[in-house]
C-alpha cells in the first residue's frame, strides 16, 4: 500500500513562493491498495491535482472524507473524475443526527457557492455514512472512528495484508488529558493509530502556538509526537500545516520534531513533515516504536 | 466507532470535561458499568478514582450508598443513571451517601444519557448539595 500526498496544509490554501516546498494546497491523501485500486483521503484542494493524474477510462473511486469542513471537501468541485459519466465514485463520511451526509455536502456544492449542483454532476456518485464496523474495500479494510476535533469528525484506519495506514489530519487528543499518563483506551484516536505502519497525524500547530488555540480541535508538535509514541506507529506524518507556516518555519519544526524523537530513543527518519508530492510506503516501519509506556 | 482498544470518542471528552470540573460528576459506559468519576467526586467519597480500583455494584451500595430517606439501600435499577442508560431519558434523584469514612452527604443527583448518531454511548451523573427543601424524588 502506498501513500501520495496531494495535499498538505490545514483550514485554508496557501499558495505562494513561501509554501512551495511542503506545498499550499488542502488536506488530501491518494492510497494506492494492493490490488492497484485507488482511495482519497479528504477532498481538499489538493484532489483537484489528483484528479488530473488519473485515466480518462472507467473508474471507480472511493472518497472518504474525515469531516466536511471546507479545507477537507473544497477541491470535490474540481474534480476532473467527477465531470466524467463514466465515473463511479462513493463518498464516506461522519453521519450526523442533523442531515444526510449528501444533504451536508450538497451545502457547498449548490448555489452560492458553487456552480454546479449534486445533481448535475455527470458521474455516478453515491454518499454513505461511515458504518460502525469495520468494512472492506477491495483487498483493504477500512475502520472508520469518531476522534476529537470540532464537529463530527473521523480518523481512518487502512489496513492492506501487512501494512496499515493511520489517517488522522484533524485530531485534538490532548483537550483536556495529559496524553503522557492517561490509559491507552481513554486516548482519542488511539484504538486507530496502535502499531500502524504509516500514521498520517494532525501537527499544525508549534507548541508555542498551542496555548492561543486551545479546543481549536488540532494538535501540537508535542502533542502529536506524543501520541505517536503512545500509539507505537511505526513513522509519523506530521501533517496539516498551519497556513502561516513558510516553508522556512516547517523545516525548523521539522527539525525540532526529529530532536524530541530521538531524545525520547527514537530515529529521525521515523518522524517527518508531510510534503506536497510526497510518496509514501506504508509497508515501512522506519524505525521499532518506542516503549509507549 | 469504538474499538476494543479504545473508548467511544463521546465517553473521552465526557471524562476529559468530567476532570475539568469541581462538581461531582459520575461516568458510565453503555453498559452501566462505571468508568470513571471525577476528582470532586472523589472528594466526596473519600477515594479517588485511581484509588478505587474495580468495584462491583454490591460492594459499591456496601461502601458509600446510596441510601433512600428510610436508611434503606436504593436498589440499583432506581438509580438515575442506571435510569439514563436503560431508558435513555434524564432522571433526577435525592438520596444519601457514604463516604469511605461514613460521613454522610444528602445529595441531588442529575443524570443523562449520551446520545449518538449511533445510540447511547452511556450516562453522566452530576451530583449536588440537596436542597433544604429536598426537592426531587
Amino acid at each position: 500500500m502506498k501513500a501520495k500526498l496531494w495535499g498538505t496544509r490545514g483550514s485554508v490554501p496557501s499558495p505562494g513562493p513561501e509554501t512551495i516546498r511542503y506545498g499550499g494546497n488542502t488536506s488530501c491523501v491518494g492510497v494506492t491498495l494492493s490490488d492497484g485500486s485507488l482511495l482519497a483521503l479528504d477532498a481538499g484542494t489538493g484532489i483537484r491535482n489528483l484528479g488530473l493524474s488519473l485515466p480518462e477510462e472507467p473508474t471507480r473511486l472511493h472518497i472518504l472524507l474525515t469531516h466536511l469542513h471546507l479545507d477537507h471537501i473544497q477541491g470535490l468541485v474540481f474534480f476532473a473524475p467527477a465531470f466524467r459519466p463514466q465515473t463511479e465514485i462513493v463518498i464516506w463520511g461522519p453521519a450526523s443526527p442533523e442531515a444526510s451526509l449528501r444533504d451536508r455536502i450538497a451545502r457547498y456544492i449548490s448555489a452560492p457557492l458553487s456552480p454546479v449542483e449534486v445533481r448535475e454532476l455527470p458521474c455516478d456518485v453515491s454518499f454513505r455514512s461511515t458504518p460502525e464496523t469495520e468494512w472492506e474495500i477491495g483487498p483493504a479494510r477500512i475502520r472508520a472512528a469518531s476522534v476529537s476535533h470540532r464537529g463530527p469528525t473521523l480518523g481512518y484506519r487502512i489496513d492492506d495484508g501487512e501494512d496499515s495506514l493511520a489517517y488522522i489530519p484533524d485530531h485534538e487528543p490532548a483537550l483536556g488529558a495529559d496524553l503522557d499518563t492517561l490509559e491507552d483506551e481513554w486516548i482519542s484516536g488511539f484504538g486507530l493509530a496502535r502499531d500502524a505502519s504509516l500514521l498520517i497525524h494532525d501537527g499544525q500547530y508549534a507548541d508555542s502556538e498551542y496555548p492561543d488555540h486551545l479546543g481549536w480541535g488540532h494538535s501540537s508538535i508535542s502533542h502529536a509526537l506524543s501520541f505517536a509514541r503512545r500509539t507505537g506507529a511505526g513513522r509519523t506524518v506530521l501533517f496539516h500545516h498551519d497556513p502561516l507556516h513558510s516553508d522556512e518555519r516547517l523545516d525548523l519544526l521539522g527539525a525540532e520534531a526529529q530532536d524530541r524523537w530521538v531524545a525520547v530513543g527514537g530515529t529521525p527518519e521515523a518522524v517527518e513533515l508531510a510534503v506536497e508530492g510526497a510518496e509514501l510506503d506504508a509497508h515501512t516501519r522506519a524505525a521499532s516504536p518506542l516503549p509507549t509506556a | 466507532m469504538p474499538t476494543a482498544s479504545q473508548k467511544p470518542l463521546e465517553l473521552i471528552l465526557a471524562r476529559n470535561l468530567m476532570s475539568a470540573l469541581s462538581t461531582p460528576a459520575f461516568l458510565v459506559d453503555e453498559g452501566g458499568i462505571l468508568v470513571f468519576y471525577n476528582e470532586a467526586a472523589g472528594m466526596l467519597l473519600g477515594k479517588s478514582w485511581e484509588e478505587l480500583g474495580t468495584v462491583g455494584a454490591e460492594e459499591w451500595g456496601a461502601l458509600f450508598g446510596p441510601f433512600g430517606r428510610d436508611g434503606e439501600p436504593i436498589p440499583y435499577d432506581e438509580l438515575p443513571l442506571v435510569v439514563a442508560v436503560r431508558d435513555d431519558r434524564p432522571a433526577h434523584a435525592n438520596f444519601e451517601i457514604h463516604s469511605i469514612d461514613g460521613t454522610r452527604h444528602q445529595v441531588e443527583a442529575s443524570a443523562f444519557p449520551i446520545q449518538t448518531a449511533h445510540g447511547s454511548r452511556g450516562a453522566i451523573a452530576v451530583f449536588w448539595p440537596a436542597a433544604e427543601n429536598g426537592t426531587g424524588s
